[in-house]
């Protein structure tokens, strides 16, 4: 029963040695779990596998299902990664399934995510090529950000050039934009506008004020008014009528504001220069202003043949007539 | 300097050798009849007894302290909702076996330590030899399985309690209900954590139980060599218990993946 | 090596006319670099009380322990009663056992457990050779009232004091009813009175259950009372042997220097 110190010793080493040895034959395991055969591989390439490394997981559906077994470089733009999959899986993952790299949180390590594809498709089988998708992670979407920065930064620096360049007066644009007597004609054309629009509102108000007499006035027409389909029709100008001078309005209180800001800067350029989308505008507020002149003398000149209330415009005609002639 | 150094080492590794070859023998024994199934039940008797208090006391007070001092900073990261998630997994993984074990190496190893070496001492042992009945049997046998089965269930025990600490901690602090709190807890551990510590425990009390007889049993003559025993004993099943502890992350890793 | 040359030959003429119950022959035991054990060589005869005497230290108590197969020797021969110790298996050495008592240095009496339960212990495992025992009751009461301590039963050993201690673990060893007592330092740690008392005691047994003893000691006092014969260890050997008359009266001044009050 008695075991000399050398036995004692020598069976130390071997309890200390073995132990070690469980302990990192633990360790292998427990990073390499698939390490035992129930499981198949998988391919794809990438172009960029972001620093993916043996032994991340792999992940369908959100599911650990697996470890990256190999990366290996095939040429300078594809990266060949096997993955370990678990056999369980073999009924689930489809042949059209992408791979593609993301990160495990902000600051995680790397995982290849599986995505199911879209629509049918047979079953993976073991060593199957699944295709790849480079979908911009946190880290590439950093990179994407600071790009951007100096795109802008340059682009910024540019504009100064040519901002500088417009106000040395050099060029044809500079002289056109600095001349004070554009922007002088500018304010006159502005000026005609709101008078126009002006007009246009009197005529509007006169127009009310006739349609508020045809229905205080019980007379056949506001019966037909309200009936008939000739009635809808009227209705149906009167509208439109209103819209566009809803319409005129709005146009006459923007160029009302756009002068007055011509008018605090010293000349067309300041304006120009501060917003040159508004020119834009500007240029399609007049011509829809034109059009609305144009529609609303239309339709006044409808209204005035119409033959229910040609009765009125006549009336119109007669009592100034009368009016003149008693004037006379 | 070099060759006390090598001396220690070689003394170190005389030791654990020694120890494998108690635990061979320990198998051995325990295999073979007659088995004192009576002194058995007597030991576990006195294991679960001596310590449970000392337990269930220290526990208490671990997972009381433990909630408080993780509460702040759980707090900063505004996840007070996880203080039972995260406690309770502490606890139940890891710090409710560590800690029921080094108290009952303390109580336990220390005890046997003593109680043997006493008896080596004053030659009860051999007065059992001679009397016709296996003192390594009667005496070691039936203590290292006491412990070996008594100590997970004060580990659970001991879980418990802390648990309730911490859950006091939660009801007074945080206003979380126990109900709450206990649902929270049992939602966040599973069997993968359960098991692998439950059988760490096992390992924990037929270390404290190994080592204790195993000082004990060889304690050297003389009074002094009694309180030798129990002092290595305790300072030795500490060491292995760490040891084993280690072992058994790297182990029950691979289980909490499944 | 100087040896009682007389000695030897009683010796030799005493082993043919009486029973040998030990024998032990060329002895050797060391411990590390420590030659305890040197050629050691003793015969126990049946019925005798035999004293080894020798300093602490000497080799007695690892003698008596080779002798009962707790000790390993290094080398040598041990026979009791015609079983060579060191030949036998655990269960026929505890069988040999179960006809040897052994009175501990320091009693040995289990702290755990009552008188009673001290004196039931041997009998757990030797049942064989007292049969099936519905009740020990009356075996352990007989027991210690031979060693006049029957109010004691349900005491624990923490509340008894040395010589009471010393009588229990004797009862102990009378429960199996043993053909040898081996005693190791039955006086040690004791009063005189005390010590005078547990040595009518052993002698009373003697008388009662006939047995042989093999007492070690060094208290000689011990040794002029009990001793049919003795025998002086030193360094290793036994040194001289005879009765108390015989050494006491020795020139040699190793023996003579254990007398010397």
């Amino acid at each position: 029963m008695e075991k000399t110190a050398k036995e004692k010793f020598r069976l130390g080493i071997f309890v200390v040695a073995g132990t070690i040895l469980i302990v990192l034959a633990a360790y292998l395991i427990g990073n390499q779990q698939h390490i035992f055969g129930n499981t198949f591989t998988l391919h794809t390439t990438f172009k960029n596998v972001n620093g993916l490394q043996k032994g991340n997981n792999v992940r369908y559906a959100g599911i650990n299902i697996g470890t990256v077994k190999d990366i290996e470089m095939i040429n300078d733009t594809a990266i060949s990664v096997a993955m370990l999959i678990q056999n369980k899986m073999l009924p689930h993952i489809k042949k059209n399934a992408l791979a593609t790299i993301g990160s495990d949180g902000l600051v995680g390590s790397m995982i290849i995510n599986i995505v199911p594809g879209q629509g049918e498709a047979s079953l993976v089988k073991p060593e199957t090529m699944i295709s790849s998708y480079s979908r911009v992670a946190t880290a590439d979407m950093l990179n994407t950000l600071s790009v951007t920065n100096e795109n802008a930064a340059l682009l910024l620096q540019d504009l100064l050039r040519i901002s500088g360049s417009m106000n040395s007066n050099t060029g044809a644009i500079g002289r056109l934009l600095n001349e004070p007597e554009m922007a002088e004609d500018l304010q006159e054309t502005l000026r005609n506008l709101r008078l126009a629009s002006e007009n246009t509102a009197m005529m509007m108000k006169e127009l009310g004020t006739v349609i508020g007499k045809y229905n205080i006035e019980q007379s056949v027409a506001s019966t037909v008014f309200s009936d008939s389909i000739a009635g809808a029709k009227l209705r149906l100008t009167i509208d439109h009528l209103e819209n566009s001078s809803v319409h005129l309005h709005s146009v006459a209180t923007q160029l009302d504001a756009m002068v007055g800001e011509i008018k605090e800067g010293k000349g067309a350029i300041n304006y120009l220069s501060t917003d040159t989308v508004l020119v834009g505008h500007l240029e399609r507020t007049v011509q829809n202003l034109d059009q609305g002149m144009y529609r609303f003398n239309q339709n006044m000149e409808a209204l005035q043949h119409n033959f229910l209330t040609r009765g009125y415009f006549r009336k119109l005609e007669r009592k100034k007539a009368k009016s003149e002639k008693s004037r006379d | 300097m070099t060759l006390e150094f090598t001396k220690n080492i070689r003394q170190f590794f005389i030791e654990i050798g020694e120890l494998s070859y108690f635990a061979g023998r320990f198998f051995r024994e325990a295999v073979k009849p007659p088995f004192e199934f009576k002194e058995l039940l007597r030991q576990c008797y006195q294991m679960g007894n001596r310590s449970l208090v000392l337990v269930l006391v220290t526990s208490f007070i671990i997972g009381l302290v433990l909630d408080l001092q993780s509460r702040p900073t759980m707090e900063q990261f505004g996840a007070v909702s996880m203080m039972p998630n995260m406690v309770g997994i502490s606890i139940v993984r890891e710090l409710g076996p560590v800690i029921t074990a080094l108290v009952c190496a303390g109580r336990i190893a220390s005890g046997i330590g003593a109680e043997l070496g006493s008896m080596r001492v004053t030659e009860q042992i051999d007065a059992m030899e001679v009397s016709g009945t296996n003192p390594f049997k009667y005496l070691v046998v039936t203590r290292v399985m006491a412990t070996t089965l008594m100590l997970p269930l004060l580990v659970i025990l001991g879980d418990g309690l802390a648990l309730y600490g911490s859950a006091l901690v939660e009801y007074f602090k945080g206003a979380v209900s126990f109900q709450l709190y206990f649902t929270t807890v049992f939602d966040a551990l599973s069997y993968g954590d359960l098991i692998p510590a439950t059988a760490k425990s096992f390992f924990f009390g037929f270390a404290i139980g190994l080592v204790g007889c195993y000082k004990g049993y060889y304690c050297k003559k003389g009074t002094a060599g009694v309180g030798v025993a129990a002092n290595t004993a305790v300072v030795f099943t500490s060491m292995v218990l760490f040891v084993i502890d280690f072992v058994a992350v790297f182990i029950s890793d691979i289980f909490y993946d499944l | 090596m100087k040896r009682e040359t007389h000695s030897i030959r009683t010796n030799a003429q005493e082993d043919l006319e009486r029973e040998v119950i030990i024998d032990i022959r060329d002895l050797y035991k060391s411990f590390g670099k420590v030659h305890v054990l040197k050629g050691f060589n003793m015969k126990l005869y049946k019925g005798e009380n035999l004293v080894v005497m020798g300093k602490s230290g000497s080799g007695k108590s690892v003698m008596i322990k080779c002798l009962i197969g707790l000790i390993k020797p290094d080398s040598g021969y041990i026979s009791v009663m015609n079983n060579e110790i060191k030949t036998l298996n655990r269960e026929t050495l505890d069988t040999l056992r179960s006809d040897i008592g052994f009175l501990f240095q320091g009693s040995a009496l289990y702290d755990s457990m009552t008188v009673r339960e001290n004196l039931e212990f041997p009998m757990r495992r030797h049942k064989k050779k007292l049969g099936p025992l519905t009740d020990t009751t009356p075996l352990v009461l007989e027991a210690l009232e031979s060693v006049g301590l029957a109010d004691a039963i349900d005491l624990m050993p923490a509340e008894l004091s040395g010589g009471m201690k010393r009588r229990v673990a004797l009862a102990r060893t009378l429960i199996l009813q043993p053909k040898i007592i081996l005693y190791d330092e039955p006086t040690s740690g004791l009063d005189p009175i005390t010590s005078k008392e547990i040595i009518e005691l052993m002698l009373r047994i003697q008388a009662k259950y006939g047995t042989s003893s093999l007492i070690i000691t060094h208290d000689v006092d011990c040794a002029r009372v009990i001793s049919d014969r003795m025998i002086l260890l030193v360094d290793g050997i036994n040194y001289a042997e005879g009765t108390y008359e015989d050494l006491i009266t020795s020139a040699d001044p190793k023996v003579e220097a254990f007398f010397k009050k």
